[in-house]
């Protein structure tokens, strides 16, 4: 691998298993005898680069396969075939509704993700520098997040992976669902991190925010890449689509 | 489950095992001979409880860090193993009023608990992963374990069981854990080699099994939960 690629995913293919029966007991099981799983391509032959310092978006319809592709890229999900090679370590991937245990408080799902990261060793502020971005509020982050409101649990999820000093930003949505203060604060931070250095992976529906942020682009539809390039290019065909 | 909590249950049985049978089982130092067995019941139980759940319940942490799903099911052996560990002390110091004879040969217990912990550990990983796709698995262990619990000889001997009913307690894995722990803690002998070779076997081939399942199914854990 060249030194100047972070990420090389060659012809990587994942597949799950679905459950289509509704099968979800051991006793429907026994009630039913049949087996409820059956695999199911989510990506196929998925082939992307991306050199350090590069901010990649990754655009498509609902149920394309983004998010799946970024947990594939992080290692979370292993592929049947093909290989992920990555050069760099990644902050924890929070996207809406998953990354948080939703029966911690704020603070337990903080302490948690850190020292999971060991960021919590590196840098004793790392506590307080989430709570500082994030807004949220001493009270709030006392109780349990599956109180909070999307956009809270952007606000906390976008702030713990900032604070971890990672190599590769994983972005999935996460900004959407806050209200425009964070927003315009998100775009911030992460061209500071750009300026840093640092590799973004980027998923958001909004092409302009892609063009405007990534250099490089991919379109998947139905789990494969049918575009990658320039992000303005790739943009403008992913609004073509509709 | 918390140390405190994890005292009062057994003793709680300890107490109930006395009032019953106490002083008509014939067993000498019954209250030792009871609790010898209680621990490694009260360990059992509390561990696969406690790790049947755990690969479903940190369904947030697997989806979005790179970690291995191993460590769940493993954090929660390891650490009933220390409760278990802290209860032991409290034991030894407890049993010395009921006759226990302190002797070099108690630290056999360790190796003993060791394997019960592997054969444990091969329990739980086969059971966290079935959980993640059958989601009653948690519900149909809970419903099964109180028969085991009276199946298995830990308020009475083996020998009150009739001979036509003894295949449930030769092929009862953790009466056979038991057995070894009581050997080591309650009779005044040292236990024999064989029951150490049977509860190797059953420690071995439960944690293969256990490991084999587990990685079949781990790569779909992501999607199941
Ligand atoms: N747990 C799952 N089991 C089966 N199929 C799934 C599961 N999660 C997602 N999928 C399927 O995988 C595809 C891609 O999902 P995802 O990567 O979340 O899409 P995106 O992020 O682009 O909206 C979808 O078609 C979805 O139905
Ligand atoms: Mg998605």
């Amino acid at each position: 691998m060249s030194n100047d690629l972070i990420i090389k995913v060659d012809n990587v293919h994942v597949s799950f298993w679905q459950n289509n029966l509704g099968i979800y007991t051991l006793k429907d099981l026994i009630a039913q005898r049949k087996l409820p799983f059956k695999s199911k391509t989510i990506l196929n032959n998925i082939s992307v680069e991306v050199k350090r310092g590069d901010s990649l978006g990754i655009v498509g319809r609902n149920g394309s396969g983004k998010s799946t592709l970024l947990r594939t890229i992080a290692g979370i999900i292993k592929p049947d075939r093909g290989t992920v090679i990555v050069n760099g370590t990644f902050a924890p991937i929070l996207a809406i509704g998953a990354g948080l245990e939703s029966e911690l408080t704020g603070y337990e799902n903080i302490k948690l993700l850190l020292a999971l990261y060991g960021t919590a060793r590196k840098n004793t502020n790392a506590i307080d520098n989430v709570r500082e971005f994030s807004e949220l509020s001493d009270d709030v982050l006392r109780s349990p997040v599956k109180q909070y409101s999307s956009g809270m649990l952007a606000r906390l999820a976008f702030s713990i992976s900032l604070a971890n000093d990672s190599d590769i930003l994983i972005i999935d949505e996460v900004m959407a669902v806050g209200d425009q203060g964070f927003q315009g604060k998100c775009v911030k931070k992460i061209y500071d991190m750009k300026e840093q250095g640092k590799t973004i992976l980027y998923v958001s529906h909004f092409p302009d925010d892609v063009a405007r942020i990534c250099n490089k682009a991919v379109l998947l539809e139905g789990g494969e890449v049918v575009h990658s390039g320039d992000s303005q290019e790739i943009c403008q065909k992913y609004s073509n689509l509709f | 489950m918390g140390f405190f909590w994890g005292f009062i249950k057994p003793l709680l049985y300890l107490l109930i095992f006395i009032v019953i049978f106490g002083e008509n089982l014939g067993i000498p130092n019954y209250p030792l001979f009871a609790t010898s067995g209680l621990i490694f019941w009260f360990f059992f139980s509390n561990v696969t409880g406690q790790a049947i759940g755990s690969v479903v319940g940190s369904a947030g942490l697997l989806k979005s860090l790179n970690i291995p799903a191993y460590f769940f099911p493993l954090s929660e052996t390891i650490s009933e193993l220390f409760n278990f560990l802290l209860s032991l002390i409290v034991f030894f110091v407890a049993m010395r009023w009921f006759g226990m004879v302190y002797d070099l040969k108690l630290l056999l217990v360790i190796p003993c608990i060791f394997l019960f912990a592997i054969f444990s550990l091969g329990l739980n990983l086969f059971l966290c992963s079935i959980n993640v796709f059958f989601k009653d698995i948690g519900i149909i262990w809970g419903t099964i374990q109180p028969a085991l619990f009276f199946l298995t000889p830990i308020a009475y001997k083996e020998q009150y069981i009739v001979q036509k009913y003894k295949a449930i307690i030769e092929y009862n894995p953790i009466y056979q854990f038991i057995k070894l722990g009581r050997s080591i803690l309650y009779e005044p002998t040292l236990p024999p080699a064989h029951q150490w070779t049977v509860c190797i076997s059953i420690a071995v081939i439960t944690y293969v099994v256990g490991h084999f399942v587990f990685y079949r199914l781990k790569n779909q854990f992501i999607s199941a939960i």
